[in-house]
């Protein structure tokens, strides 16, 4: 890929709003924000030009992935123009008065458009060839129109063509254009075929803790809200054993699991999974696994430091609260909160995952969360962000935590706690949200708000969800939400005590010191 | 009342409750950059004003939907550079309205011309090699059926 290796970009600051719901678990979707890394010096560009004379891999910058395909048309970002003899960027000759407009504007005329009209426009221009082969453009296409599902082939738009027209002869063989320039663009390809860095996987600084007791981890770790690293409590999970790519094939393949915003027979995602280069690969994430497949139920049980589940008085009427989480290496969540104010735990079964957890009053840099708490704007991809914004963190007071979590690993992430998370290989897991008397409160003041039609999730009774769980709650264990607010007054109470006592006595000197 | 003042010097004055259409608008109000006037740059007076119009309607006729549909097509019926200013505008200024409405124009337009014709109307070099282009038109012969 010509110039790849040139990571020559301005910096541009064009945020657009990318809406996502902070009680969302899933992906974002279509737009991008574009913050491109900084200007490197002429002395390292011209450096990397000699590394890329001698095909020198290990070019400072970033790695590519092994299988970067070569459809990427020969986009160069737009500095490389000032290393062209010519100056001439085909973008514009093949764009005519169109040329006005900005590359995501282009991009937006051309997403209104279907698969047909993409395909003529193809053939208008190089440059348009090159605008319409935006696989972004074929992936909403597809998901659009099917539903249901689809056969994967190596691209979107030839999975399109041959969901169309099964018997025409896709050839992959793309046209290479020379002298197109154009940041978006060249981002965009940039960002779907990046490796992960070595350096943004070295922080590890989680707490872990193996064979503790349910009560050491509720006073050490979920009574003061803190994540945790939790070691062999998945020992007894079949999944752990049986939970193969084979396995699950053989048990489940025909069945529609949710993938996004379509339904996807496993077999057909797993098909997608192995094929796609994606910036941000469709993830499987499930609600309803264990009602569609019991014996996928069966073969896990919530370890025991979460075993009160206290939304289950709700029975089929609580939010959505255990999915089944599948997808490749790249697949994962950006920046949110989970719903509802619940806490969470994420047990790998196969793979491995990156984490980054920052607390509830810390939000992480790049992410824009709306007053409400609504709607949370963030870069597009975790890869991007990795990119322009990991960095930052390294000279923060309050880092952030950071693990990789392993197969037969459990993390706990504490309710209010921003986390991203992305897989580092083909990975499955399972997750589940739960209220126990720990954060109670909270989740009964969060369903309280106001604006609970916009923020609860999970569940088609937003607004009633607060007076059925208060209901139900008092129903099977009466008087548990005045204990618990008797309890939180007191301490409270205590607190401010000990700050008065605090500021008579000298405690420096270690004079006096009460403890309560 | 807002000020605005184009990239060519004009200046318009228009009720702030109008201009916060405008999301780039409302954020300069709210961020306190608003107090004199707010400087566009990046849009000349003809385009402002026109944008304004379509703001100051859709505000004054906000529940009234035929009359604003036909606004809107009436609205858009300009030659092609002055659309593609308003395009511009629009995305600066952040109104999605207005964005919407100008962008699936233009995707009307193209949707079912022949490759010639897109080249003509947009006035686009054709910068395939006669082989290229057969070989293009030969992968993509699904799109022409």
């Amino acid at each position: 890929m010509r110039g790849a290796k040139n990571l020559i970009a301005q910096t541009h600051k064009r945020k657009r709003n990318i809406k996502q719901k902070t009680a969302w678990k899933k992906q974002c979707s279509v737009s991008r924000n574009h913050i491109f890394a900084s200007r490197k010096p002429e002395a390292d560009i011209l450096h990397e030009l000699e590394k890329e004379k001698v095909g020198d891999d290990s070019a400072e910058g970033f790695s590519l992935k092994a299988s970067a395909p070569s459809n990427s048309h020969g986009v160069q970002p737009l500095g490389n123009l000032y290393f062209s003899p010519s100056s001439h960027n085909s973008r514009n000759s093949g764009l005519g008065n169109l040329r006005s407009l900005t590359d995501e504007l282009v991009l937006e005329i051309l997403g209104l458009l279907g698969g047909t009209h993409l395909g003529v426009l193809s053939t208008v221009s190089k440059s348009l060839y090159v605008f319409c082969n935006h696989e972004p453009l074929w992936r909403n296409i597809v998901l659009e129109t099917c539903k249901g599902g689809f056969l994967f082939y190596e691209t979107w738009k030839s999975t399109y063509v041959s969901a169309i027209r099964p018997s025409f002869e896709i050839l992959n063989s793309g046209l290479n254009v020379r002298d197109f320039y154009s940041d978006y663009l060249f981002q965009s390809w940039l960002c779907a075929n990046l490796e992960m860095k070595p350096e943004w996987l070295e922080r590890d600084n989680i707490v872990r803790a193996k064979g503790i007791s349910v009560e050491e981890f509720v006073s050490r770790f979920e009574e003061p809200n803190k994540p945790v690293l939790l070691e062999g409590c998945l020992e007894n999970w079949a999944a752990l054993d049986k939970w193969d790519r084979n396995y699950l094939i053989e048990l489940c393949g025909n069945v529609q699991f949710s993938v996004g915003p379509v339904e996807m027979k496993l077999e057909e995602y797993f098909r997608y999974s192995d094929l796609a280069k994606e910036e941000r690969p469709l993830y499987l994430f499930d609600p309803r696994f264990a009602r569609k497949v019991p014996n996928l139920g069966l073969d896990y049980e919530v370890p025991v430091y979460f075993s009160e589940d206290l939304f289950s008085v709700l029975g089929d009427e609580r939010p959505d609260y255990r999915w089944i989480i599948i997808g490749p290496a790249g697949s994962g969540s950006s920046f949110h909160i989970d719903p509802n104010s619940t806490s969470a735990w994420n047990a790998v079964i196969k793979g491995s995952k990156k984490w980054i957890l920052f607390p509830p009053d810390v939000v992480p840099p790049g992410v824009h969360p709306s007053p409400d708490g609504v709607e949370v704007a963030c870069p597009v991809s975790i890869i991007e962000w990795f990119m322009n914004f990991y960095n930052e963190t390294r000279s923060w007071k309050k880092k952030p935590i950071e693990c990789v979590c392993k197969a037969g690993e459990v993390i706990f992430v504490p309710n209010g706690w921003w986390h991203l998370v992305i897989n580092l290989e083909d990975s499955i897991a399972i997750t589940q949200n739960f209220v126990s008397r720990r954060n109670l409160l909270n989740v009964l003041d969060f369903l309280k708000k106001p604006n609970a039609c916009m923020i609860v999730s999970g569940t088609r009774d937003r607004v009633n969800l607060y007076e059925k769980f208060k209901k139900a709650i008092e129903a099977s264990f009466p008087g548990i939400v005045d204990d618990l607010l008797s309890k939180a007054e007191d301490k409270k109470i205590q607190k401010k005590k000990l700050s008065f006592w605090e500021s008579v006595t000298d405690s420096n000197a270690g004079a006096f010191k009460f403890s309560f | 009342m807002i000020v605005l003042n184009s990239s060519d010097g004009a200046t318009f004055e228009v009720e702030e409750s109008v201009a916060v259409q405008s999301q780039t608008i409302k954020h300069m109000i709210e961020d306190n950059c608003a107090d004199t006037s707010i400087p566009l740059p990046n849009v000349n007076g003809v385009t402002l004003a026109r944008v304004l119009e379509y703001i100051k309607k859709h505000a004054e006729a906000k529940d009234d939907e035929e009359g604003l549909k036909s606004f809107d097509a009436e609205f858009v019926k300009v030659d092609q550079a002055s659309l593609f200013e308003i395009i511009l505008a629009a995305n600066y200024l952040d109104i999605k309205g207005l964005l919407d409405l100008t962008c699936q124009t233009v995707a009307d337009q193209i949707k079912d011309l022949t490759v010639e014709e897109v080249r003509a109307i947009f006035n686009i070099m054709n910068d395939f090699t006669p082989e290229e282009e057969a070989k293009l038109r030969n992968d993509h012969a699904w799109a022409f059926e």
